[in-house]
């Protein structure tokens, strides 16, 4: 595999979390900028595995720069600025979208609010070439109410998409779906990730075959004996362990042994 | 025989058709009760039925002038009160005026009747009179009311705007002013009963004006139990049309507001 990782993108540096009990503790993240000379548009996807309890959706709204964290700090960018809400995208796992609005208008705002300078021609060719990309061409003009599950997932996806962020993050993306559309979203969060070089999909998920199955670093989530509150236990470099980037992965002895040591240590 | 047993089970669905043939049965035993079992005192569907037809058509009655003047106040009243606590309740977000839109919340325990003498006072004749109670009366139940939905908003929805960089005030606008404006009119249709008691009871204050709250108040000096039961029935009539009205204009305005989640 030729790849090269450059400079730190996004970090969390000890963040903490406690309400009346400590949730989150010490957690520390760095992701870097992959460069694959042979593949220009690719950009990465992360994982944070972890059970369900154990604290992602609080690390999630974290790292989105929605939630303070009792101490610690998430920086992003090139220059390692604290993260702003806007900076990181959202993809909730009931994906909320703007219920009195069609899917077009949806997608409309998000457009509207990436910053470029567009006029009403152009704002409806991009949102069609899209939402063609995304099998939502005959769904635009119905309201989120009347799309399913897996429909409503691939507009609050591309919401994110034209609002520009390069950073997405995925809560549970593969919670609730049967087999066949778990392969749907792995394929669909693939394309996005090769969409743009600095496209960047953070999936906070139990799921651990299908997490690991398209990222390129995976994080464990977990509590440590005898400590409160979760952190990261191990990082697991996917792309170094030669478990990355290959659609058969699943196939793979060593791939199925990872996924089975992972899920006794979560 | 399975249809009659699903009556009698709770959480049982049961087809359109059954309900209404419910609705229907059910009126027509109420009906049969009252009539038979009425007494002397209390009139029986057909006086009530034979006081309106002489409350329509007698001229000295003038019921359609009091009717249309009834429904005018109601459509003012509603119309400013609405107003008043659409504006209320979305400053109420900002924080330096939300002590004052939970003191107008708390208003609502306030009577009008010992508040009578301060409006007289401060309007200048009986029809300023009839709205400024009537909206005094009103607009703390309204904010109650919008201020119960604001507090439901999922929170995720401010998190979707802020994660589409929405400034707060687009976050206002977006979630709270148009994304629950259909609910605007779901208030109305709830509080529609408060303000209906209230007009009956502001009429009392002003008769030169009419109204139907006058022609009640009349009927009631008069004993003509038949005739105050007549104007009851008007006012219920009317107000089963406003909560039909209310609720056919925002399915009409906003359509995704009857619309099932798909499955």
């Amino acid at each position: 595999m030729n790849y090269v990782k450059n400079e730190i993108i996004l970090s969390a540096e000890n963040i903490h979390l406690s309400y009346d009990k400590k949730i989150l503790r010490e957690v520390n993240l760095q992701i870097k900028n992959i460069v694959r000379p042979d593949k220009a548009d690719q950009g990465q996807v992360v994982s944070l595995i972890g059970r369900s309890g154990i604290g992602k959706t609080q690390l999630f709204k974290i790292l989105a720069g929605l939630q303070k964290p009792s101490a610690g700090v998430v920086k992003i960018g090139a220059d390692q600025h604290p993260v702003r809400p806007g900076e990181v995208g959202i993809v909730p796992q009931n994906y909320i979208l703007f219920q009195h609005r069609t899917v077009q208008q949806n997608l409309e705002i998000a457009l509207r609010q990436s910053g470029q300078k567009l006029d009403d021609k152009q704002v409806k060719q991009i949102i069609e070439e899209n939402a063609e990309n995304f099998h939502l061409r005959e769904h635009l003009k119905k309201y989120p109410m009347q799309l399913s599950g897996g429909q409503r997932q691939r507009v609050s996806i591309l919401q994110q998409v034209l609002a520009g962020n390069h950073f997405i993050l995925f809560d549970e993306p593969f919670s609730g779906l049967d087999v066949l559309m778990i392969d749907r979203v792995l394929e669909l969060l693939l394309k996005v990730s090769c969409m743009h070089d600095h496209n960047t999909l953070i999936i906070v998920s139990h799921d651990v075959e299908n997490a690991l199955a398209i990222s390129d670093t995976a994080y464990i989530l977990a509590r440590q004996e005898g400590q409160e509150g979760a952190t990261i236990t191990e990082t697991l470099d996917l792309l170094h362990m030669g478990l990355a980037w290959n659609p058969e992965i699943r196939k793979e002895t060593r791939f199925q042994e990872l996924v089975h040591q992972i899920k006794h240590k979560i | 025989m399975n249809t009659l047993k699903k009556l009698f089970e709770p959480f049982s669905v049961i087809n359109r058709k059954t309900v209404l043939l419910l609705i229907v049965v059910e009126t027509l035993i109420a009906l049969a009760a009252w009539q038979f079992g009425a007494g002397a005192l209390i009139p029986t569907p057909t006086r009530v039925l034979e006081s309106l037809s002489k409350i329509v058509n007698d001229p000295n009655f003038s019921f359609w002038d009091n009717f249309m003047s009834s429904l005018w106040l109601t459509a003012k009243g509603m119309g400013i009160s609405i107003l008043i606590a659409l504006m209320v309740s979305y400053l109420a977000l900002i924080p330096v005026f939300r002590p004052v839109a939970h003191f107008i919340i708390k208003c609502r325990y306030l009577t009008l009747t010992g508040l009578i003498f301060v409006f007289t006072l401060l309007t200048q004749n009986g029809g300023q009179l009839k709205i400024s109670l009537l909206v005094f009366g009103i607009v703390p139940f309204f904010v109650t009311s919008l201020l119960s939905i604001i507090e439901n908003i999922n929170r995720q929805e401010y998190d979707l705007c802020r994660t589409l960089r929405m400034n707060s005030w687009q976050t206002l606008w977006e979630v709270v002013i148009v994304g629950r404006f259909d609910q605007v009119f779901e208030v109305m249709r709830q509080n529609f009963a408060i303000a209906w008691m209230m007009i009956t009871m502001v009429e009392g204050l002003s008769m030169s004006e009419g109204g139907l709250g006058t022609l009640l108040i009349k009927a009631n000096k008069f004993i003509d139990l038949g005739g105050v039961m007549a104007i009851l029935l008007v006012i219920f009539v009317l107000g089963i049309f406003f909560d039909f009205l209310l609720g056919t204009l925002r399915h009409w305005l906003f359509p995704y507001t009857k619309l099932e989640t798909a499955k």
